[in-house]
């Protein structure tokens, strides 16, 4: 691990087996996998915000939560601060989970209905030991709330998940999580669930707690637009794969994987003077992409597809400073 | 003549809490091949309001009063028989949706031909004949008619939805959230086949979206509506380019683009009001960083400024 580094992933991989009916069972012995995270490598330094974005299926989801091994991944390594996340026990989780913490989609689903907000960041203050005696829970509480927003902290203390809005609920849940003061963070679509106008105002709240507190983040989206706002650095995926990973603005200025191109194409823009564009991609996601792949897994739909493409697996290449594609039409740089 | 005027039109639920005004007093009107945009966070009343265009507004909810004028009639007069007669040939609607709005034990062929024999007199092969060119023209193959809708992808179902609502030739068709929760290019797809289709059929469309940039691109005119009222209405073009109610001006500053410079991030502080007991006043003051005294007491109403409507006492 080079010195600045958070966190190491290699070739990790993660492979689902298809449940079968009785018959099928029967007639083939061969078990299909459908290849949900397929030989990612990546990593992320001290205090930086990356971004995962792609279509729905195409695993970024389960590749945060491989990462607090939430799921169990097929192989790979993932070293975090040192540590060989995949070989720890129940035990040595914890103090991991301790480090590394996530931030869910459904701020509604993800905190528990029945007890009131103070009630649900005691119980992380006391599950990792944080305090000693209540007078220090009440503290270390009060600031984390405060540090989200949620002032004065008197106001939130004893009100139920569902008497806060949407915005207010996403905020328990980071500030359940800045309790911890974690060096890693996933956000997995931590605003796609809220409206327009409160929004931005958690991106900025994002934002801050890597200011403030050095904590590094993995943002993971499907919109382009937002995760621009955000990450220092974005990595698109399609079907299990990183296809190409840069620096922000050199992603969305000079995109130079096809499928890139097509998703910054697709995202719509809040200007009437400027004109719908076709994406030049034909075709659909496969809902269950259980095939090997041999070839460049975007080549069907791809319109520069060339022979080559249907041969043979293109790796990640360098093409210019921090910036990686996996394009056989791509030229490697020094 | 306009071919909808919705007058004074307010909607409330009744709930052990008191009334909901989801829609209070909204007027608008719509012409002839227009597309108007309806945008609004969630709750803002947006979806109960089209739903009253159908007459679909179910207990506890009530239309308290108003009128909708749909080509001279007021559809809230009308006989239930009546109503159902226009519903399909007359408006028709597209559902949030489209995966609950099928019916998963019917295939997508019967439940156009359903449509097309439960509003005109043709014979049943004529029906299928049509529900097969309905399908073609939302990019299905024919060939697919007796699929089930399980067998398609969320975007395809969203097509069909459009295949059923377009299959009886409305006079008016209305989108709730049609392409939200979809991936960014099955919805691209989905916007150019609509657009396509607004200029074959010369389709007047009511748009409901909470995304800026989908209106952007579809609608010629826009409303934008906060907490159960419209604000402000006016053509696309003037208002992204200059929005004059300070909602709407927030509302813009706080979408991000992935066009030009990367701007600041801008969030409006606060959260949109319940509507049981809506801010007296102006119902935007408590987040306006314009706010008045007269903002606290008085409530704004319609001002015609530059071809466009706003409800904010800062337009003189």
């Amino acid at each position: 691990m080079e010195k600045d580094e958070v966190l190491r992933v290699e070739n990790l991989k993660k492979y689902f087996p298809v449940r079968k009916g009785l018959l099928q069972l029967i007639s083939s012995r061969e078990r299909e996998y459908v290849h949900a995270v397929d030989d990612v490598s990546f990593s992320v330094h001290e205090g930086e915000i990356l971004g995962f974005i792609g279509e729905s299926g195409c695993g970024k989801t389960t590749l945060g939560r491989i990462l607090l091994r939430l799921i169990e991944p097929s192989s790979g390594q993932i070293c975090f601060d040192g540590i060989d996340v995949t070989s720890l026990n129940r035990k040595e989780l914890k103090s991991l989970r301790r480090k590394m913490q996530m931030i869910f989609q459904d701020p509604h689903g993800s905190l528990n209905p029945r007890r009131v907000v103070s009630e649900i960041m005691r119980q992380t203050v006391q599950i990792h030991r944080l305090a000693e005696g209540k007078a220090e829970e009440d503290e270390l509480i009060r600031n984390a709330l405060e540090e989200v927003e949620l002032k004065p902290a008197e106001e939130f203390w004893n009100r139920y998940p569902i008497l806060l809005s949407g915005g207010q609920r996403q905020r328990v849940g980071i500030g359940r999580v800045l309790i911890l003061q974690p060096k890693l963070v996933i956000a997995d679509e931590p605003i796609s669930m809220l409206d327009v106008s409160v929004r931005m105002g958690i991106l900025e709240l994002l934002l801050r707690l890597r200011d403030r507190f050095g904590i590094s983040l993995i943002y993971i989206s499907h919109d382009l637009a937002t995760a621009r706002c955000v990450c220092d650095r974005i990595a698109i995926m399609y079907l299990g794969k990183i296809v190409e990973i840069a620096p922000t603005e050199d992603i969305i200025n000079n995109p130079l994987h096809p499928y890139t191109q097509a998703l910054i194409l697709a995202v719509p823009v809040p200007d009437p003077t400027v004109k719908l564009h076709d994406v030049p991609i034909k075709g659909y996601v496969p809902l269950t992409p259980t095939e090997v792949f041999s070839s460049c897994r975007f080549h069907p739909r791809c319109p520069y597809a060339l022979e080559k493409c249907h041969q043979e697996e293109p790796p990640l290449i360098k093409v210019g400073h921090d910036h990686y594609v996996a394009c056989t039409r791509a030229t490697k740089a020094n | 003549m306009a071919l909808l005027e919705v007058e004074h039109l307010k909607i409330y639920y009744f709930t052990r809490q008191g009334a909901v005004k989801a829609v209070d007093d909204i007027s608008f009107t719509l012409d002839k091949d227009k597309t108007l945009g309806l945008i609004g966070e969630s709750g803002c009343g947006k979806t109960t309001m089209v739903f009253a265009l159908m007459r679909f507004v179910a207990p506890p909810g009530r239309i308290v009063a108003g009128k909708i004028i749909f080509e001279g009639r007021d559809i809230l007069t009308i006989s239930d028989k009546e109503m159902r007669r226009l519903r399909g040939p007359g408006i028709a609607m597209v559902f949030q949706s489209a995966q609950n709005a099928l019916n998963p034990v019917m295939t997508v062929g019967k439940q156009i031909v359903e449509e097309i024999l439960e509003h005109e007199s043709v014979t049943k092969e004529e029906a299928w004949e049509r529900a097969r060119k309905q399908l073609e023209l939302v990019g299905i193959s024919g060939d697919r008619i007796k699929s089930y809708p399980h067998e398609f992808s969320g975007g395809m179902k969203q097509r069909v939805m459009i295949a059923i609502a377009t299959a009886c030739n409305p006079r008016l068709l209305i989108l709730d959230e049609p392409v939200t929760g979809l991936d960014v290019i099955v919805q691209r797809q989905l916007l150019t086949l609509l657009s396509d289709l607004r200029e074959e059929l010369h389709l007047p469309i009511i748009f409901i979206t909470h995304d800026l940039a989908v209106v952007a691109e579809t609608c010629g005119e826009v409303a934008v509506m906060y907490a159960g009222k419209i604000v402000e209405q006016a053509s696309t073009v003037s208002l992204y380019k200059e929005p004059a109610h300070p909602y709407s001006q927030a509302l813009m500053k706080s979408y991000p683009s992935i066009k030009g410079k990367k701007g600041k991030l801008r969030s409006i502080p606060g959260a949109p009001p319940g509507l049981t007991n809506p801010p007296v006043g102006c119902r935007f003051h408590p987040r306006c960083p314009y706010v008045m005294d007269i903002c606290r007491q008085e409530e704004p109403i319609f001002k015609q400024r530059d071809g466009r409507l706003v409800a904010c006492h800062l337009i003189k």
